[in-house]
This record gives structure tokens, C-alpha cells and sequence, in this order.
């Protein structure tokens, strides 16, 4: 195998990677007022890890996309920072007969995830497991969700959790690749018949429904499952991703709208039906009707947000606790954009934004470069899931939307998020350097 | 085909990340500047925990509440109990009340009264700095009034007729507001006591407290009647003197007068009318101007809706007075003339605050303008030494008033509350309001007493307006109103209370 050099990768990995340790060493001085050499080990350890990935790309030849993995050490970058600056006993684990804070453990968790990247990246040779047993995948998906709903525990009303001993999992992260898996390899098929073959009633043109059916009773199977377990963030994300899907298979803005209406008409219905969901769009609309109850949480945030304007108050600087209480309940997994927008300004949160719309484009690009339909659909969804997750967890964070307790990936705390992130990157990745290898054969290299 | 989707896609995600940097830029641009004067937000909180706060003055630059760090909170203490209702406190535990809280950011310096320097302060990032506040009150007036009330509950209310500014606004019982206001851990067991107490100290009685008004109610019903037209100082009601006696038959219902104390009833204009206070002949002046015009005078003069002393954004808030169904919130119209009878002598379905019937009071003495009350006189640069500093950043000055009824209408009714007070007949009932008897000589004092049936076995409750100086020529200077709850008869507790106050405010500005 030869070494493929990846320039642009290392060129920009640099300068994000050392304004992590001066992020470490200024939140540090500035929450602490001492110099701590315990942190900067870490942010070394946070450094360390991305360069080593570089260099196991480099050394297998790997051809994929060269701005993807400096997005994620920068969204990353800006996520650990801000962990390691907030009090450190919000989480942690004490696995392995190691005590590890709650940015310690986020790092290992990254570890683990760049780990799983490079074996998805580079030990993804060929696409035929994914795409032959789609159905399996499915399987996979609806059985992991099926056991969360049996063996799960409840985190503020959503059941979501597995305990695995040492550590607990979320298996919705990981589900979202399954999906993404089978939803890809099921199209890839029929896009061509679902596209053609149209069924006409009256003006609106449905899906010629023998092909459609499997397909919308999976991702039912699915959805349902998901909003039983009260994860209407998941169930949202989803429905988002399917529709995104649906539309790059077939071109049909009609079916996304069509999908829409259903959304809204389903939202609407659970409205009436559910007490939760009624709490929660009320507080939506009006948080300060109640600021000191139900709106606590979202009213909290936007004072957050008000507090950093655009330059922010300074990493550090931020009112994170009063009194010993945090100002933001779970300001570490559903806030933590609102904790960088505080600090950083609105200037921060753009930067932030700013990555994630490279890491969504380059996935597009990845996309529209593919080499077969497969490739496409499936760098597609896994672009989608993503890009939806990121503007949807903000969009709550900043009431545009109602807020659902989904995470930011690669920046919220989370190892189940961030695993399953890193696995998805490491899919892009693989079709990307397919089709790479591809267009150099074609060329006659 | 796929690839053509996909920048279609595209083109939406990036809508979709404008969109959501949109919603970035409201709260963080253009919203932030509101999200930061409220009360709640934590870093106001914060500030009140551990920066100074500004020092509160009153009218003569004597220090009524100031703030000191212990370790490193910033507790507030207050020199005058009967300030309390007026300033409130400013606790870590149980947040702010009164101008404490309507002043917060200025008190703790997260604004600047000037909008060009508050921007600059904030774009600058400057540490802020807190503002101190001077009153309209002098606390020399304020304490004579809390002395005068005494252990009674009750409020005084006095306020400058022409400029609407409040010269003392008192509340009984009060309470010592430092010990809730200092260590979050020891404030909890005195505000315990405090809410548990059943004379109800932390009740704002002058502006909160909703009260039947009795007597008083009579100066609304008549200068309303005479700005309408409906009466003038002369018309007289030829039924009412054997009515006196035999009572008012109102659809059905007979309205009785009250104990006249041996006065024979006769033919009695306006000013006889009010200096016994008969019952009959208001309920015929209520009948005859009708109950959609008292409906619409009494929102003119302020009822039906919640009133504010200060400015809309940083005002102290006062209760709404009702004169129909104070259940339903609304000025509903009167159910039938037995209502509008009643209320037309202040009783029925009537209920005010003391703040309301001062200003009825003032808007007599001011020639039919109701003045804009207003208790913060300015904003100053923030003093360590005890007295005010120079540097005045924002003065408040009244925002006028607004014209309720004519000159004409307000002269002729004051001339009959002086009669009220210092005619032959008035004397019996409200002379004890007249200045003269507290060493006040030159000048008289207008007025008129109320005893608030409430019906059952309480006693009534004991009420007086006026305003001095009232003499022919004199622009009054001080308009008052006292209640004691269950003190009793007007002329018996509330009128002296106001005429040793208005005396007392006459002599302190050398106008007598």
C-alpha cells in the first residue's frame, strides 16, 4: 500500500489543534486563577489523537476527503474546551479503576471514536455489506430500539439509556447509521421505479405504493418505537433524514412536501393526544410565562445568549453557576452550544456553525461525486443526519424550534454521540476514497 | 440525476443554516440589551450577590438604603421601616420588590439612563457602575405620617397637586426589611414570621390594599355630575328631605341615611349636601348622571385598570379600583340603580386604594387635572459618603397629568369640601381636618370624611381626602388621602391624622 500524503488535512489540523491548548490554558487561568498542568495533558492527549489519525491515513493510503477530519477536530476543539471549563463532576466514568472528570472522559470517548473512523475508513473496502443486507440492518436497528424500550432506563422522561456495566449507551445514536444503511441500499433499488411508475390521485402524484410500502413500514416500525420512548429529538431527526433521502432518490419536492404536511398533521394530533408534547410547545412559545418552572431551562438560555452578544464575555468569563447551581440545567449535552455562544459571542456560535456547514457541503460533495446510487444515497443520509442534528439542537437552543434533547454532534458530552458520529465520518470517508481509487483507474493511473 | 438533487439540496441547507444564524443574531444582537435589565436573569442575580448597589437618598439627601460587602455578598440594609413599601428589599433569597425592583439594572449599573453611553458601556465591556437614587419624599413627612398611623393598619398617601410628586406613601404595618435582605440562609426564618403574621406586613396597603370607600366616593360622584351637566352647586332634589328620613325607595329597595345626629334634613344644595354627608342626595346625583357616564368618569379618573407611580417601565404598581364586580375585573356595567345608588355614596360594589382617592383629591385641587405621580425625583452617580452625589444623570420629572373634568366643575367642588370641613354644619363631621387646629393659621384645608360600612360586625373603616392650603387664591400644595382599616368613624381617627399631616407638610415648607 502506498503512502498517500494529506496535505491539506495537516495543514489545516494545525493551527485548530493548537488553539485547543491555548483554549485548555485560558479557560483554565481564567476560571481557576492558577495554572493547572492536569488539563494541558489533556488538551495534549485531544491533539495527540487527531495527529495520530492523520498519520494512519497517511500511511494506509488513504485517498478520502481531506476536510472532513479538521472539521471535527475543530467542532471538537471548540466542545472539549468549553467541557473542560465546566465544573467537571456534571459527568464522568470510573471505569478501568480510573477516575476520569467529565472532559477526560469526552476525550477517551473521542479516542475510541477516531479509533472506530479508521477501521470503518480504511478497513471498509467494499460497500456489498452494507448494501446486501439491508434488511439485516433494519433488523439491527428496530431489535436495538426493541431492547431499549425492554431493558432501558429513563433520563428525564425519555428513555434512552442502556447500562452496559461499565458504561451506558444510547442505542438511538447508533440506529441512525443502520437507517441511514438500509434507507440507502432500499432506494438505490427502487428510486428509478418510484420515480417513473407514479400513481396519480387527482393532481397529487404519489409513490406507486408495492415499492414504497416495505420501505414506509420499516421507517414506521421505527418512528413509532421512537416517539414511544418519548426521543421526539430522534423521531424528528429521523423523519428529517428520510425525507432528505426521498427527495435526493427522486427529485420529487412533492413527496417532502407531502412528508411535511403529514409532520405537521402528526405533530398537531400529538398535541391533542399528549400532555408532554403540549407542555412542551407551550413552553416553546412562551418560556417566560412560566421562568421560574417549565420555562426555567429555555428562558435560562437565552439570557445565556443575550449575556455573550457578539464578541462574547470571554472563554471562562461565562456565568455558569450562581450560587453553586449551574444557571443552565444539562448545559453540558442539550446547552452547550448556548455555554460557547456565552463565552465566545455570536461570533463563537457562527465559527461553530461555520464548521459544521464545511463538514455538511463536503458530505454533499462526497455525494454528488459518488460512483454508484448506493454511495450517493447513503453519503447523503449520513450527511443529513449530521447536518439536521447540528441545526436542529441550535435552532432549539435559540427557540427557533422547540427544543428536544438531542446532542451537538462532536461538541455536546456524550460517548454514545460521539461514537456514532465518528463512525458516520468514517463512512464518508470510505466512499469518498472509492471514489477516489475509482476515478484514478479511470484515468488509467 | 442524484448529483443534480443533491445541490438542489444544497441550495435548501443553506437556507437553513441562515435561518438558524437568523435566530443566533436575535438573541444575541438584537434582543440582548431587553434580556438583560430582567429581574431574573441570572447575571442581574449575580450582580446583586456580589457588586454595590446603589444608594437610595430621600428628598432631602438622607440615606434611606444602602449596601456593604460582608465576605462577599453585597447585603443591603435599610434605615427607615417606614420605607419599606415604598423601596421594598432587595434579597438574595427571595429576589426584589418595589423600587428595588422596578430600579434594578440602574441600582446594580447593568444600565445607563443615557442610551448612548449604555451602548458604549456594553460594547466596551466596562465594569458596571451603580446608580444612586433621590425621592420625592422627605423622610421627615413620611415618619410623621407612620408615627400618626401607629400601630394601626392603614396608609397615608400625600402627593404634590401640581406636579404629581409623592410627598409621603405610607403602609401599616410595616416590617424592618434588613434582616430578609442580608446572609440567604438567615432571611428564610424572618420571612417566615412575616408571612405568617395576621396583620399582613408585607402588604402594601397604600397601593395594594383594595378598600370599600364609603363617604369619600361622594367628591367623585359630584364633580363628576358637575362636569356633566348633571347638577350644578345649586340644584336641589325636592323628595330628598322627607327622604331623609323615610328613606329612597330605588326599584324596590330603600336607601337609608345614616345617623344625621339630631341635624334636621332639609333642602340641601351640593355644599349642605356634602357637609352632612347625605347619603340621599348623592344617590339622586348618581341616578340623575347615569350609569354609563359614572362608568366613564370613573376610568377617566383612573378606576377599572391597574395604576402605576413612575413611569410605565419602572413604575411601582398599585391595584386596580373598582367601582362595579370587582370579582370579574372589569368595569362591568351597573346591574340595576340600587347599584349605581349605592356606589354613588360609596358603597355597593365600590373598592379603591388609598393611592386612587388621593389623587382624586388632587385632581380637585389641581383645577380638574389629574397629576402623573411619580416617587424617584432622580438618578445620580453612585456616593460611598452618606450624602447625594452632584453629578445628576436623569432627572424625573412629572409627565403632566391629564384633565378629568373642568375648572369649573373642580372650583365648585372644592369649594364644597372647605365648606366640608369648616362650614357649620361640616365641622360636626370633618373638622377635625382643618389645619387651623395644628397650629396652621391663614391658611384652611378642604376635605371630606368617609366611614366604609362593611357590613356584619366590623367596624368601619375610617377614611379622609383633602388638600390644603384651600383658601380662595391659594394653589394647593399637598393633597391626602388616610385610611384605617376598622379605625372607625372618618371624623374620628382618619380626618385628624390628615390634617396634623397637612399641617405638618405646611410648616416643614414654610407655607403656611
Amino acid at each position: 500500500m502506498r503512502i498517500a500524503w494529506r496535505g491539506a488535512e495537516l495543514r489545516l489540523l494545525l493551527p485548530i489543534l493548537l488553539l485547543v491548548p491555548l483554549g485548555f490554558l485560558v479557560t483554565n487561568v481564567a476560571v481557576t486563577g492558577t495554572f493547572e498542568p492536569g488539563p494541558m495533558q489533556l488538551a495534549a492527549v485531544y491533539v495527540g489523537l487527531f495527529v495520530v489519525a492523520h498519520l494512519v491515513l497517511v500511511l494506509s493510503g488513504h485517498r478520502g476527503d481531506q476536510l472532513l477530519l479538521p472539521a471535527v477536530g475543530a467542532m471538537g476543539g471548540i466542545g472539549i474546551v468549553m467541557l473542560n471549563r465546566l465544573p467537571q463532576d456534571l459527568a464522568g466514568t470510573s471505569a478501568l479503576g480510573f477516575e476520569l472528570g467529565m472532559a477526560a472522559t469526552q476525550v477517551l470517548w473521542f479516542g475510541v471514536g477516531l479509533v472506530a473512523m479508521l477501521v470503518v475508513a480504511i478497513g471498509l473496502r467494499d460497500d456489498g455489506i452494507l448494501r446486501h443486507y439491508k434488511y439485516s440492518w433494519a433488523a439491527i436497528g428496530i431489535l436495538l430500539l426493541a431492547a431499549t424500550m425492554l431493558v432501558g432506563y429513563e433520563v428525564n422522561g425519555a428513555r434512552l439509556w442502556i447500562d452496559l456495566g461499565p458504561v451506558s449507551v444510547q442505542p438511538g445514536e447508533l440506529i441512525k447509521i443502520t437507517l441511514v444503511v438500509f434507507l440507502a441500499a432500499y432506494l438505490a433499488e427502487t428510486r428509478t421505479l418510484l420515480t417513473s411508475a407514479r400513481v396519480r390521485i387527482g393532481f397529487i402524484s404519489i409513490p406507486p405504493l408495492p415499492y414504497f410500502l416495505p420501505m414506509l413500514a420499516l421507517f414506521g416500525v421505527v418512528m413509532l418505537i421512537a416517539v414511544r420512548l418519548n426521543d421526539l429529538g430522534t423521531a424528528l431527526l429521523f423523519f428529517g433524514t428520510f425525507l432528505v433521502m426521498l427527495f435526493v432518490a427522486t427529485g420529487r419536492r412533492s413527496y417532502v412536501l407531502i412528508g411535511l404536511l403529514l409532520f405537521v398533521a402528526g405533530s398537531f394530533v400529538a398535541y391533542e393526544l399528549f400532555g408532554h408534547v403540549q407542555a412542551r410547545i407551550n413552553v416553546w412559545l412562551d418560556p417566560f410565562a412560566d421562568p421560574l418552572g417549565a420555562g426555567f431551562q429555555p428562558v435560562r438560555a437565552l439570557y445565556a445568549l443575550g449575556r455573550g452578544g457578539i464578541f462574547g464575555e470571554g472563554l471562562g468569563q461565562g456565568l455558569v453557576t450562581l450560587g453553586g447551581n449551574l444557571t443552565i440545567p444539562f448545559v453540558h449535552t442539550d446547552f452547550i452550544f448556548t455555554a460557547i455562544a456565552e463565552e465566545l459571542g455570536l461570533l463563537g456560535g457562527l465559527a461553530l456553525l461555520a464548521f459544521a456547514a464545511v463538514l455538511v457541503f463536503r458530505g454533499l460533495r462526497i455525494a454528488a461525486l459518488a460512483r454508484d446510487d448506493f454511495s450517493a444515497l447513503l453519503a447523503v443520509g449520513l450527511t443529513a443526519s449530521l447536518g439536521l442534528q447540528t441545526l436542529i439542537i441550535i435552532a432549539g437552543n435559540t427557540k427557533l424550534v422547540p427544543l428536544t434533547g438531542i446532542t451537538l454532534p462532536f461538541v455536546s458530552y456524550g460517548g454514545s454521540s460521539v461514537l456514532a458520529s465518528f463512525l458516520m465520518i468514517g463512512l464518508l470517508l470510505s466512499i469518498s476514497h472509492r471514489t477516489q481509487i475509482g476515478t484514478d483507474a479511470e484515468r488509467g493511473e | 440525476m442524484i448529483a443534480t438533487n443533491v445541490r438542489r439540496l444544497g441550495f435548501y441547507l443553506i437556507l437553513a443554516f441562515a435561518l438558524v444564524s437568523g435566530s443566533m443574531v436575535w438573541w444575541q444582537v438584537i434582543e440582548a440589551p431587553a434580556l438583560a435589565s430582567r429581574s431574573d436573569n441570572p447575571e442581574v442575580i449575580a450582580a446583586r450577590r456580589s457588586l454595590p448597589r446603589g444608594t437610595i437618598f430621600d428628598a432631602s439627601g438622607q440615606v434611606l438604603a444602602s449596601s456593604s460587602l460582608v465576605g462577599d455578598l453585597s447585603v443591603r440594609s435599610y434605615a427607615d421601616p417606614a420605607f419599606t413599601h415604598v423601596i421594598g428589599y432587595s434579597s438574595l433569597r427571595f429576589g426584589s420588590t418595589g423600587l428595588e425592583r422596578a430600579y434594578e439594572d440602574l441600582l446594580v449599573g447593568r444600565a445607563d439612563p443615557n442610551p448612548i453611553r449604555d451602548l458604549l458601556n456594553d460594547v466596551l465591556a466596562r465594569t458596571p457602575q451603580p446608580r444612586d437614587l433621590t425621592l420625592t419624599i422627605d423622610r421627615r413627612l413620611q415618619d410623621f405620617a407612620a408615627a400618626e398611623l401607629g400601630t394601626d393598619p392603614g396608609a397615608v398617601v400625600a402627593i404634590d397637586p401640581t406636579t404629581g410628586a409623592i410627598l409621603a406613601l405610607v403602609s401599616t404595618p410595616t416590617f424592618d426589611a434588613t434582616p430578609i435582605s442580608g446572609d440567604p440562609d438567615a432571611a428564610q426564618e424572618p420571612m417566615d414570621a412575616l408571612r405568617a403574621d395576621p396583620a399582613q406586613p408585607l402588604l402594601p396597603r397604600a397601593r395594594q390594599g383594595t378598600y370599600v370607600p364609603g363617604s369619600i366616593m361622594k367628591v367623585f360622584t359630584g364633580v363628576a355630575a358637575l362636569d356633566a351637566g348633571a347638577i350644578t352647586p345649586e340644584t336641589t332634589f325636592s323628595d330628598q328631605p322627607a327622604q331623609e328620613t323615610q328613606g329612597f325607595p330605588v326599584q324596590g329597595f330603600t336607601i337609608r341615611e345614616h345617623d344625621l345626629g339630631g341635624i334636621q334634613p332639609a333642602l340641601w344644595p351640593l355644599s349642605e349636601a356634602l357637609q352632612v354627608s347625605s347619603n340621599i342626595f348623592f344617590a339622586h346625583v348618581g341616578l340623575e348622571l347615569g350609569g354609563d357616564q359614572f362608568l366613564a368618569y370613573a376610568r377617566r379618573f383612573g378606576f377599572c385598570d391597574p395604576m402605576a407611580i413612575g413611569p410605565d417601565d419602572r413604575a411601582l404598581s398599585v391595584a386596580a379600583s373598582y367601582v362595579t364586580n370587582p370579582v370579574e375585573g372589569d368595569c362591568t356595567p351597573f346591574d340595576d340603580d340600587v347599584e349605581l345608588a349605592s356606589a354613588s355614596f360609596g358603597q355597593g360594589e365600590v373598592v379603591v386604594t388609598p393611592v386612587q382617592m388621593a389623587l382624586l383629591a388632587a385632581a380637585v385641587a389641581g383645577d380638574g387635572v389629574m397629576p402623573d405621580p411619580y416617587v424617584v425625583r432622580d438618578v445620580r452617580a453612585h456616593s460611598d459618603t452618606g450624602t447625594p452625589s452632584d453629578t445628576v444623570l436623569d432627572r424625573f420629572a412629572s409627565g403632566g397629568g391629564t384633565r378629568v373634568v373642568s375648572q369649573g366643575a373642580a372650583r365648585a367642588m372644592r369649594a364644597a369640601m372647605v365648606d366640608a370641613v369648616n362650614g357649620e354644619l361640616g365641622r360636626l363631621y370633618a373638622g377635625q381636618g382643618d389645619i387651623t387646629l395644628y397650629g396652621i393659621s391663614g391658611s384652611v384645608s378642604a376635605g371630606k370624611t368617609g366611614t366604609a360600612q362593611l357590613g356584619g360586625e366590623q367596624a368601619p373603616h375610617s377614611w379622609f381626602i383633602g388638600f390644603a392650603p384651600a383658601q380662595e387664591g391659594a394653589a394647593p400644595s399637598i393633597a391626602v388621602a388616610v385610611l384605617v382599616e376598622s379605625g372607625g368613624s372618618g371624623s374620628g381617627r382618619a380626618a385628624p391624622i390628615a390634617g396634623r399631616v397637612m399641617a405638618e407638610y405646611l410648616r416643614m415648607t414654610g407655607g403656611n
